[in-house]
């Protein structure tokens, strides 16, 4: 007992300056055994202490408190004392041991979960993610629980915040696939197709020496997002894990079949083969978007029309893409308008609909802006990747690596020009 | 709960951000652990929502709300009307959503000034996709009597063939801005410089 309150005093001389923090850290270390015996007891300590000033401190008893089975009635004030925490926390003093604070949070998160108030920890994760962070290149291992709990309130207009920043940086591979999936539900949900499509792919393209749950589930939803916004599924690229390619289309049969329907143009086949593996599609709660997958077949049949013809009746729009009346037609046509999916005007006098091409010419000041941040974007883009590269190029265990693999040199070796090139 | 930052836009007819302000507020308000929802201005937040023509987040909203409160607040459930006839766009339907429902005080500015938006955004829509069209689909559209919306359009430039009933649109010239300024040649060189290194 006389320790944690030594443990106490020490916090709250010892949080002034670098230096003593870290001799508060050292001393923080060597009594985590104490402070999980204690956890039960550690209430009243914590109280004396002070978020933003005695933060280091603050956490470890925070998170030897929350090791332990918290009672019921307690719940609801260690919930509060954990957002206070995450709000007034010092940000240098908590990336001291990132590992407690991660730990506080995923706790933090389970116990929202577990209470049913998954909102409650919306703002608070979003908060700790950015303390969390020295960069928001750099991929916590929080931001994936951000993002489920915003889809578990349904907040997903919040999630977007943190999905918007280009991660670059990331240290457990989990993390990355997870982010990248409930990502891609949360860009689905918000009809965002082409950042969700982007998060998809990164989950199914990235490295890994054994297929995950994660993959597969992505990858289902990649082919539904894909149909729905391109028409059809774009090959996986030559850097995907081989494992990968061999065995993902046998884990996703009825998706693949869905695709191969869908290609056929027939509204009545595709209809036919998703009354078919209907239950498959609802086990994987996937339902809703075979059904957007159903209805962009409209979309995309008189988008087909387009490459044909400069003029139709909307009579004959209808007859060509199954709809009754050439009133539904009309209101399709219209609704592509709207959408920028087609160009188009819908004549009425005549019920005919002429097709133009895109009025885009690529020459005002908002497009040449649009392709200047592109351009700035991609340029900031090789330079990372440059000095990624120099950095695996002089890390010592890259060269001994490779200097293994090769263990004698070849005339070749002195080539300048690859064998490929010659 | 505090709702001030919601009351002065509302008051000073910020009617654009009024949907992320409900969004944030609402956030913070839950992450004290107070039980919000049976105060929380969900009519609001959702008409904040469809004037910025955000119907997903409206989408979300409408799913999040107990359903205590969907039977309980008839604003609600009118305010949702209104963004189900936008998701499955039935344009007379939305006008009517709007004017069948006596909406509180609070709200009426706010409905009054979408109904507005969303009689322009309509227009837009005609002028982009029709070359003619009836003076009857017209009114449904602009949500007008068929005489006031002929002469709306006709404001506009439009022509009209009595016999037929048919509008002619007109389509306004659209400038676009296409000078190019120095700093565009400065940051070219840039990218030149960039591709040589």
């Amino acid at each position: 007992m006389d320790s944690v309150e030594v443990l106490v005093a020490h916090i709250q001389d010892l949080s002034g300056n670098p230096v003593e923090l870290a001799h508060l850290h050292a001393i923080l270390k060597q009594s985590e055994d104490t402070l999980r015996v204690q956890a039960s007891r550690l209430v009243p300590f914590i109280e004396q202490l002070d978020p933003s000033s005695h933060s280091l401190g603050y956490l470890f008893l925070l998170e030897a408190y929350s090791s332990g089975p918290i009672l019921r009635e307690n719940i609801s004030s260690f919930l509060a004392c954990v957002v206070g925490f995450i709000n007034f926390c010092s940000a240098e003093q908590i990336r001291l041991a990132p590992d407690k604070f991660i730990s506080v949070c995923k706790r933090f998160k389970d116990q929202v979960i577990q209470h049913q108030v998954p909102i409650q920890g919306v703002a608070p994760l979003r908060t700790a993610v950015r303390k969390l962070q020295s960069s928001y290149e750099q991929l916590t291992a929080l931001h994936s629980d951000f993002l489920f709990l915003c889809l578990l309130s349904k907040c997903y207009k919040a999630g977007t915040s943190v999905l918007d920043d280009e991660v670059l940086e990331i240290d457990q591979p989990r993390d990355f696939f997870l982010f990248c999936y409930y990502g891609g539900m949360i860009n689905i949900g918000l009809k965002r197709f082409p950042k969700a499509l982007e998060c998809l792919h990164n989950v199914v393209t990235a490295p890994m020496s054994t297929i995950n749950a994660i993959a597969i589930e992505a990858y289902k939803k990649y082919i539904l997002v894909a149909l729905i916004h391109l028409g059809q599924i774009p090959s996986l690229p030559k850097y995907t894990a081989s494992t990968v390619l061999r065995s993902l289309k046998s884990y996703a049969q009825p998706y693949v079949g869905l695709a191969s329907s869908y290609a056929t143009g027939k509204f009545s086949e595709l209809e036919a083969f998703i009354q078919t593996n209907v239950e498959k599609f609802q086990t994987d709660n996937n339902l809703g978007l075979v059904k957007q997958v159903l209805s962009s077949l409209y979309k995309r049949n008189i988008q087909r029309l387009t490459q044909t013809y400069l003029t139709l009746s909307l009579q004959d729009i209808a007859n060509a893409v199954h709809l009754n009346t050439s009133k539904e037609a009309e209101m399709r046509v219209l609704q592509m308008i709207q959408d920028g999916d087609i160009f188009a005007t819908i004549n009425q006098k005549d019920g005919m609909v002429s097709f133009h091409e895109d009025p885009e010419q690529y020459k005002t000041c908002e497009m040449i802006d649009q392709i200047d941040s592109s351009i700035q974007r991609l340029m900031a883009l090789s330079k990372k990747l440059t000095a990624i590269d120099e950095h695996i190029s002089c890390d010592p265990a890259y060269i001994t690596k490779i200097g293994r693999e090769r263990p004698r040199l070849d005339f070749d070796d002195f080539d300048s020009v690859p064998h490929k090139f010659l | 709960m505090d709702l001030l930052e919601l009351q002065d836009a509302l008051a000073s007819k910020s009617f654009q951000r009024i949907g992320e302000i409900c969004d944030e507020l609402m956030l913070q308000v839950a992450s004290s652990g107070i039980s919000f929802q049976q105060e929380w201005p969900y009519s609001i937040h959702l008409l904040g929502h469809l004037y910025v023509n955000d119907l997903n987040s409206a989408r979300f909203l409408w799913k999040s709300i107990p359903s205590g409160i969907k039977e309980s607040q008839a604003e609600v459930v009118a305010a949702w009307k209104i963004g189900q006839c936008l998701w499955i766009r039935d344009y007379a339907g939305v006008y009517a959503a709007i004017r069948g429902f006596n909406w509180s005080p609070e709200a009426l500015g706010l409905v009054t000034a979408f109904e507005e938006s969303y009689t322009k955004r309509n227009f837009q829509l005609l002028v982009s996709a029709y070359s003619t069209i009836s003076v009857t689909d017209t009114a449904q559209f602009l949500g007008m009597s068929e005489d006031d919306a002929t002469n709306y359009v006709l404001q506009h430039g439009w022509t009209l063939d009595s016999t037929s009933r048919m509008l002619s649109v007109r389509k306004p010239e659209i400038i676009t801005e296409q000078k190019l300024d120095s700093s565009k040649l400065q940051r070219l060189t840039e990218y030149v410089f960039h591709l040589e290194h």
